[in-house]
């Protein structure tokens, strides 16, 4: 298990500011969320600690290891998903393992295709599935590689509310089953309170972490929590600040 | 912690948002592909009223009956001998057809190993591209008539040059597919390639080649119709066999109902080349169908 670090990461393009000297932490097995303003930056910070952009300034670490360039062990996912349409579904949760040269792509192909519910669609290619499908199998992908971090950006963005509602159920017990420290960047309130351990809220651009909230809610966390007062109660605050921010 | 989602209820219930089943597209294909043979036989039959009637000279254009006489004779009339350098017509069809294909076959396969890696290293190098797009946009401008003195003198009358010619047609589509498709492959598969563990040299492989391959499967299928016209313009260089050298023969003589005959087997085989082209690549370049 491994501790993700930003430290102090700041990041222009050309004269336009975006990230500014943001410091977070994300502990090992624990899911991060970040909240914002649309267009603060949020995007850009996962590109970073992704290594898919360089920082300006600052660096980003990994359990202590300061990381620069695109890794297995840093796994992102985008909203707009992440397969590649020439390759069946089986050939793309496959594709990390065999470039890792492992002899079990077999069996890590099988167990990810049982834990999407995708068995009966392995020889699919992505544009045969539906828009859960391919999200859940983008995340399998990078999962496939096995890999100690997650980031997540927007995964279910593109998804209708109920499909979302379901994804955040299965994906809450899939990063809890492997203990995946996970970093998430969202602006929806009810996907960061039903995925995150912990939540980080950026200012406007240029982008800063003005506060940090645990999240109460521990266990399983699903359609039911969505009624809870305390929820309710603490998603109207969140959204309060995300609005002022 | 339990799953709080039935996984097998969420697939089941997800199965409703799945895209049209191919079966169905594939009938409605079908159908379309059927669609294709009615505009040949309308002027087909156009054709055969016109000549009937006697609306236009068989000087100008001969009557389908005549010309299906000539093809007869193109490909099962008794063979002559003819003097050495004089194009042979009756009974001569398959060997002219056959050298024709040859001809084009072996410059398409020279253009495609060329116009491929040429394309790939100008879209895998923004260095490459800059230094030689503004030669290769300038070449692939020259007319392809202009290229017939030079190839003339450089590789002599007859074989040489009609390769020549037929290369050079060839090409720039396959090149410019390549090159532009490769430019332009999703930065987003890139980035997951490299995240998953590619390293950069295998990307050109893993990715930039199997992303762009529906647009390079289009510039072959550019490029093999062009090596095909191109082979024409190549047999009135001098060769001695060819379904050109026959159409040039058969100007020489007057003999229009020949000069029609060699234009349905440029227009069959084109068309067959083609087909043959697409199915096999079709495995290919499937996933980008719509």
């Amino acid at each position: 298990m491994s501790t993700l670090r930003a430290v102090q990461i700041s990041k222009a393009f050309g004269a336009v500011a975006v990230l500014d000297r943001i410091d977070l932490t994300v502990q090992p097995g624990e899911t991060y969320a970040l909240l914002g303003p649309s267009g603060c930056g949020k995007s850009t910070l996962l590109r970073v600690m992704a290594g898919f952009e360089p920082a300006d300034e600052g660096r980003v670490e990994l359990a202590g290891r300061v990381v620069t360039r695109p890794s297995p062990e840093r796994g992102m996912v985008a909203q707009a998903g992440t397969l590649f349409p020439w390759l069946p579904l089986r050939d793309n949760l496959a594709f990390g393992p065999r470039e890792a040269g492992r002899s079990d792509v077999d069996e890590v192909v099988a167990e990810l295709l049982q834990a999407t519910g995708l068995a009966d669609f392995a020889d699919a290619l992505p544009r045969q599935l539906s828009g859960g499908m391919q999200q859940r199998a983008a995340i399998a992908q990078v999962l496939a590689n096995g890999p100690p971090v997650l980031l997540l950006d927007e995964p279910f963005g593109a998804l209708d509310a109920q499909t979302r509602l379901r994804m955040h159920e299965w994906l809450r017990s899939v990063l809890a089953a492997r203990e995946t420290t996970t970093l998430l960047v969202t602006h929806d309130v009810d996907e960061a309170l039903l995925l995150a351990d912990r939540l980080g809220l950026l200012s406007a651009r240029p982008a800063r972490v003005v506060e940090e909230i645990p999240v109460p809610f521990g266990g399983a966390r699903g359609r039911h929590t969505l009624s809870d007062p305390a929820f309710v109660r603490m998603k109207a605050q969140i959204l309060d600040r995300v609005l002022v921010a | 912690m339990p799953l709080l989602t039935d996984l097998a209820r969420l697939t089941q219930a997800e199965r409703g948002d799945l895209p049209t089943s191919p079966a169905r597209s594939q009938g409605r294909r079908r159908w379309r592909r059927a669609l294709g043979v009615v505009v040949p036989l309308l002027l087909l039959g156009a054709w055969a009223m016109i000549s009937g009637l006697g609306w236009i000279s068989p000087g100008l254009l001969p009557a389908p009956w005549t010309v299906t006489e000539a093809g007869r004779d193109f490909f099962f009339g008794e063979r002559r001998t003819t003097l050495a350098g004089v194009v042979a017509f009756d009974g001569a069809g398959w060997g002219h057809v056959g050298a024709s294909i040859f001809r084009c076959l072996v410059s398409f396969a020279l253009a495609v190993v060329v116009g491929i890696s040429v394309g790939l290293a100008l879209g895998l190098s923004r260095w490459v591209a800059d230094l030689f797009d503004p030669v290769i946009n300038a070449l692939r401008a020259v007319p392809l008539y202009a290229w017939l003195p030079i190839s003339l003198i450089w590789f002599g009358i007859g074989e040489g040059a009609a390769r020549a010619l037929i290369f050079i047609g060839a090409l720039w589509p396959v090149l410019i597919a390549t090159a532009d498709s490769v430019s332009r492959v999703p930065r987003g598969y890139i980035e997951t390639a490299r995240m998953l563990g590619t390293p950069r040299h295998r990307l050109w492989r893993r990715v930039y080649v199997p992303s762009a391959l529906p647009e390079i499967v289009t510039g072959l299928r550019l490029s093999l119709t062009l090596a095909w016209m191109c082979v024409i313009v190549g047999e009135l260089t001098g060769t001695s066999t060819g379904v050109g050298a026959m159409m040039n023969a058969a100007r020489e003589t007057g003999r229009i109902d020949e000069i029609v005959v060699g234009m349905f087997v440029f227009a069959v085989v084109g068309y067959l080349a083609d087909l043959v082209l697409r199915g096999l690549t079709r495995r290919w370049v499937s996933w980008a169908d719509t």
